[in-house]
């Protein structure tokens, strides 16, 4: 079937959300210019930086590569939602550690971050390096983004 | 020198923390307000043509909002103003017939959404008058059968012929370079090209212009200098400064892409006086790239030295490639021999330095605005020196370099001061231990596919442009401090925050000041109409200059503070005998008497000035800084060499800096991490090369071509050591110099230092591509394929 | 003589959304798939991962008239162990081949191939069967792949075939896919004798390949290459097999400098290009290097070295 406007339904933090869509309509502009989510940072368009992470179905998807319809009955996780009960662990060490200069990449590494913990909860620096390549920052050199990374790490396995 | 602080040099989370942690602070592209129009940029698709005509009748059937260089004040101007105006040369058009590369502005238009301003601009026709072959070369760009780019530009407020496409230039001599040579018992001459790097800061530039009722503009934009960008938008317009309202809003890194005002503000101000609605323009990232980039620097580097290691003469040839525009590449010519003169004691000097126009994207200041390439070249010649003369590198390094007592040439012949904290020989010495420098071997004796070296960078970066006479370059800034009802504080300054943490410096110096915590500060939101004027947060000032006026302001705050105390305490009280301090306790910061029952809080000091019409205590204070100090840093660089590969990794580095006292030394570190991570892609990775045929950036200007390191290419934090030396600098705040641009500026030239005493092999021309390494192997015999 | 300059439509680019109108299908089964496939000959491309077709529709690379949505067709997801087969579906991502024990036990080369591509982001959202019909000389599922002796399998509504790997790449973004088809698996069978492994370089480690080496290999428990397939990708025009460099290191010992001088022979097959990547002397010294070091890890793999 040939499809013009489309109706959609999903989840968005834990909240239901129906809306028309234009097929060519992109998951980043939706999340952002319709529901306001704008933690979810538009940085190159093409897939190459990583700040407009969003977990879908509990997997990391850019959504500058996805078009809204495909979404249709799935459940997304902004960074709005990691964060709705108060920081979580990923943030604090994020903040202890120094890891946010201008804080453009931050929603995009802490979302990666928490998909980590989740998939390897004791990782090593060469598995925060695997994770988090897909991201790029221009102002920490990732250092502390690691050292943040592996500090959550540890305060969530002792927990 | 040690001084105990309060708060300045202990960690402290930054006031913007939760907001960026939870990607709640709001960026320019996140704005948004009721009825707001998209504005998109039609581009030249050729790198050098003249338009005849532009056809937008398709667009305005749509209902677009239309603007060619027809509606636009046609007055020639320079993003960038930093220099006084008598050597401010201007050739920029808001919109042009003329473009001179390719993806330069023609047009605009807006619409409702973006995909009908998409729409629109593809339907804008332009028609050509003439198409040239680009001009991607600055040395045939200056040959007298080159077309030329510009004919006339303005210098200052007057027309200037440009004549064989040389933009600017300057020449400087002192002493007698040829006597300096002939007394030379080595001398050492290498050509040096670097790559036209991109910022790549992670937020796209953007603007959004707001039409208030009444006419008057508010301007929302990507930029460092919310007040250049107010001056420059009023010249254009002839529109009085009273009636634009430039608001500082976050910006997610710049490193000088935002150094000048962005050619979509003013684009997007036409585009809003016309509809008469609100309009914002985003950058698309192959946008932003055709924006800015980086000057391209030709360098040709000559140095004697006599046996006993001092140096006798130097010169220095400078070619710089500007791209189509100028952005302030008069000052360069300026910085980059200041840069080269103030690193070591050449005692004769030549330079002549050009500017030159190609058909490349217009470049502008990035970190360091040419320290890490003059660096790098003047780096590179002192190893081979000491080399040759068979002296130790650090020992030849200790022995010229321009410290402490010695006049510093931070921004050009015009901003000079004498160096009054020098951190060098502690850096030099100290890394030298912890990197193991005297077991890194010669590269002879190095064999097998992966080769280890270790090489060093010494090199410094000013603490903004200031000096105790006004020169050519402006740098001048000012704040706002004054006590709230409740015994807070609002702090309120034009300046930038780009991500290091430069307005939490200010906080923290206020804090120490007053002697008060630093979250009774607030950071106040900002604008050119509420703030006293700042030149711009650019040249590693912020810490420096801004917190020196922001200590100043909080001097006189302190003072009155004391002063309504005494009123209210209501009996004799020695003025000196006074303290503010932090009651635990209380919880509260107080004001008291020591050894005595005296103590008033200083929220019941607030709140009595106001409910006794005592009125506000505040101050206002326009500081110029009357030094530009060196913030000196030091690398020590150990890497990888694969000799099958031509691949360099990084294993071990150590980062010294001199930053005077640091504010937050964590912060510190994070420059650090981020100037090593930034020059590793210099070295290695980073250029936009240009097609031949028709000035494109190659790859299509899309960064799956531009490469900047990535979490998994870039050392652990085992492996990266910072050394912070023990200075104080008596012109800066509580001894704080600058940092941001230091933290990158010598980096290169020690990893490729490094590269040498792996392979034995030194290259002249970045990025040093694996296919350069392979190339210079195989030359020298050493390639086993 | 006056020289045509191009014209380069920067104004048309736009990554912010994708730039133009195109209509939109989103068929529920294969069969459906295939008739609108056959309706719209080659106005329609196909959209699985997107990870690539939405970067070449917002820089307008391509500009499809027809979008065929094929993720909600159930079944197309797959890696399955079948006798002497693997048979991988359209809609198998790049990280369900990372993370299947399948793969990693049986084409050890496609696993390193895909470990080393990408993000994870991008590895989560693209297919393998996307990597191929994108049909770049630098795929780096490609090399694996054609040491597999792979097939895919072309479906439309007029039928099914099995075309060979090695016929399916044409040249750059060129296949052997009809408009009115689809590639629905790819088949490989297994090999136990030997081992594979995959290598490739890059300017940073999130890249395409400046060049890359996949080698299957039988070799001698001293270290005696008995049987070799070999394939290059970023070097040609397409990914290829080395057919030449395969026959001439047959019998030769790992380590010496026979093997060495023998995969010089791939320059009889390979035909670099200079672009923005890299250079073409570079591709033809590194190719060589890859190979090298390809060889190198199967033997250690034969031996239980490495994974």
């Amino acid at each position: 079937m040939c499809i013009n406007m489309v109706k959609v339904a999903f989840k968005v933090n834990g909240e239901h959300i129906e809306l028309d869509v234009s097929p060519r309509e992109l998951l980043i502009n939706t999340l952002r210019s319709k529901l306001g989510l704008t933690s979810v940072k538009y940085g190159c368009g093409i897939g190459e930086c990583g700040a407009c992470t969003v977990l879908v179905n509990g997997e990391p998807v850019l959504a500058c590569l996805t078009l809204t319809v495909d979404v249709n009955s799935k459940d997304i996780i902004t960074l709005e939602g990691l964060s709705k009960n108060g920081l979580t662990d990923i943030q604090r060490a994020f903040i202890e550690e120094g890891a946010i200069q201008c804080g453009y990449c931050t929603p995009g590494f802490i979302i990666m971050a928490e998909y980590m913990l989740r998939e390897v909860p004791n990782p090593t620096i060469s598995d925060v390096k695997e994770y988090l390549k897909g991201n790029l920052c221009r102002c920490t050199g990732y250092i502390n983004i690691f050292r943040a990374v592996l500090k959550a790490a540890k305060s969530r396995v002792s927990r | 020198m040690s001084v105990e602080f309060m708060f300045i040099g202990k960690r402290t989370p930054r006031k913007d923390a939760e907001a960026k942690v939870t990607g709640m602070l709001k960026y320019t592209y996140d704005l948004e307000v009721p009825g707001m129009l998209i504005g998109r940029i039609v581009r030249s698709p050729y790198a050098f043509a003249d338009i005849r005509r532009i056809d937008v009748s398709e667009a305005v059937k749509m209902g677009a909002i239309v603007v060619t260089p027809s509606d636009i004040p046609q007055k020639p101007y320079n993003p960038r103003l930093v220099s006084i105006n008598e050597v401010t040369f201007k050739d920029t058009y808001i919109l042009t017939y003329k473009p001179r590369y390719l993806g330069e502005p023609v047009a605009a238009v807006a619409a409702s959404s973006e995909e009908l301003a998409q729409k629109a601009a593809e339907c804008v026709k332009i028609e050509f008058e003439k198409i040239y072959k680009p001009i991607l070369d600055p040395l045939e760009a200056i040959k007298p059968e080159s077309p030329r780019i510009h004919e006339k530009i303005m210098k200052g407020d007057k027309w200037i012929e440009v004549e064989n496409n040389i933009a600017a230039r300057l020449d400087y001599d002192e002493g007698d370079v040829n006597r300096g040579f002939e007394e030379a018992d080595v001398i050492v001459e290498r050509t040096f090209k670097t790559g036209k790097r991109y910022h790549m800061q992670l937020e796209p530039k953007a603007v959004l212009v707001v039409l208030e009722p009444g006419g008057k503009l508010t301007i929302y934009t990507t930029t460092q200098t919310i007040h250049n960008t107010r001056i420059l938008i009023s010249q254009l317009f002839d529109i009085p400064e009273s009636r634009i309202n430039v608001i500082r809003v976050p910006i997610g890194g710049s490193f000088g892409s935002s150094i000048q005002t962005n050619y979509l503000v003013p684009i997007a101000v036409a585009l809003a006086l016309k509809a008469k609605k609100p309009v914002k323009i985003a950058y698309t990232r192959e946008e932003d790239i055709l924006d800015h980039s980086n000057f391209v620097f030709h360098f040709k580097i000559k140095i004697g030295a006599k046996k006993n290691g001092v140096f006798t003469a130097a010169e220095f040839i400078n070619i710089l490639d500007v791209g189509a525009h100028q952005v302030q590449p008069y000052p360069l010519l300026g910085t980059s021999l200041g840069w080269f003169i103030s690193m070591y004691k050449w005692k004769n000097i030549r330079y002549r330095g050009i500017a030159v126009y190609t058909n490349k994207v217009p470049g502008c200041a990035l970190r360091g605005y040419g320290a890490p390439e003059v660096q790098w070249a003047v780096e590179t010649l002192v190893d081979e020196i000491a080399e040759e003369l068979g002296i130790d590198p650090i020992d030849l390094r200790l022995k010229n370099y321009v410290g402490k007592g010695e006049l510093f040439w931070g921004q050009g012949p015009t901003v000079k001061s004498i160096i009054k904290s020098d951190g060098v020989p502690e850096l030099l010495l100290k890394g030298k231990e912890i990197i193991r420098w005297s077991e890194r071997g010669h590269p002879s004796e190095k064999k097998g596919r992966f080769r280890r070296g270790i090489g060093v960078g010494r090199g410094f970066h000013t603490s903004g442009a200031g000096g105790p006479i006004s020169g050519e370059v402006i740098d001048y800034t000012g704040c706002i401090l004054k006590l709230n009802e409740d015994g807070t504080l609002d702090y309120i300054t034009a300046l930038q925050d780009h991500g290091g943490g430069t307005l939490d410096a200010h906080v923290k110096i206020i804090a120490e000041e007053l002697g008060i915590p630093p979250e009774l500060v607030n950071i106040a939101t900002a604008s050119t109409e509420t703030t006293p004027y700042d030149v711009c947060t650019h040249a590693s000032r912020g810490t420096y200059v801004g917190g020196e006026c922001a200590r100043r302001a909080a001097q006189i705050v302190k003072q009155k503070i004391l002063e309504a105390a005494i009123r209210i305490i209501g009996r004799v009280v020695n003025p000196e005998a006074l303290r503010i301090g932090y009651d635990k306790e209380l919880k509260q910061a107080v004001v008291y008497v020591e050894g005595t029952d005296i103590k008033l809080t200083l929220a019941e000091i607030a709140r009595t000035s106001w409910q006794r019409n005592w009125g506000t205590i505040g101050a206002f204070v326009s500081y110029r800084a009357t030094s530009a100090p060196p913030s000196f840093t030091v690398y020590y660089v150990e890497v990888e060499v694969d000799t099958w590969t031509g691949k360099v990794k990084p294993i071990r580095v150590v980062a010294g800096v001199d930053v005077g006292t640091p504010i937050n030394p964590d912060m510190v570190e994070g420059q650090l991490h981020g100037g090593f991570v930034m020059a590793w892609g210099m070295a290695f990775t980073e250029n936009t090369a240009y097609d031949p045929l028709t000035g494109e950036i190659m790859g299509r200007g899309l960064i799956t071509d531009y490469k900047i390191p990535t979490a998994a290419d870039v050392p652990t934090p085992e492996e990266f050591t910072v050394i912070i030396a023990k200075t104080y600098e008596p012109t800066g705040p509580f001894g704080a110099k600058g940092l941001g641009e230091a933290a990158m500026n010598p980096a290169v030239a020690a990893i490729l230092n490094a590269v040498y005493n792996a392979i034995g092999i030194r290259f002249y021309e970045l990025p040093v591509t694996p296919d350069k390494i392979i190339e210079a192997l195989k030359e020298k015999g050493e390639l086993e394929w | 003589m006056v020289i045509e300059i191009p014209l380069v439509n920067i104004t048309a680019r736009n990554t912010h959304i994708i730039p133009f109108e195109f209509e939109y299908y989103e068929p529920r089964s294969l069969e459906e798939a295939l008739e609108l496939l056959a309706k719209f000959k080659g106005e329609a491309k196909i959209l699985a991962g997107g990870t690539d077709l939405l970067v070449k529709m917002k820089t307008r690379i391509i500009e499809p008239k027809v979008i065929v949505n094929i993720k909600r067709i159930q079944g197309l997801r797959y890696i399955i162990e079948e006798n002497e087969h693997i048979r991988i579906g359209a809609l198998t991502t790049l990280r369900d081949i990372e993370k299947s024990t399948i793969v990693e036990k049986n084409l050890p080369a496609l696993h390193d191939a895909v470990k080393v591509m990408g993000s994870i982001q991008i590895r989560n959202m693209a297919t393998l069967v996307g990597n191929l019909c994108n049909a770049s000389p630098a795929a780096d599922t490609a090399p694996p792949l054609l040491v597999y002796n792979a097939r895919v399998v072309a479906m439309s509504t007029r039928g099914k075939r099995f075309i060979p790997l090695e016929e399916f790449f044409k040249g750059p973004g060129i296949t052997a896919l009809e408009p009115d088809e689809m590639l629905v698996e790819v088949i490989v069978k297994k090999n136990n004798k030997g081992s594979s492994a995959f290598e490739k370089v890059s300017r940073v480690v999130v890249d395409l390949a400046i060049a890359s080496a996949a080698v299957y290999a039988e070799i001698s428990s001293d270290g005696v290459i008995e049987d070799s397939r070999v394939a290059v990708g970023s070097v040609a025009p397409k990914p290829i097999r080395t057919r030449i460099l395969e026959e001439r290191i047959k019998g030769l010992r790992l380590g010496s400098e026979e093997l060495k001088k023998a995969i010089y022979e791939i320059d009889r097959e390979i035909s670099p290009i200079t672009d923005v990547r890299s250079t073409a002397e570079y591709r033809r010294h590194i190719v060589k290097v890859l190979v090298w070091n390809a060889i190198e890890r199967v033997y250690r793999r034969i031996r239980g070295e490495c994974v």
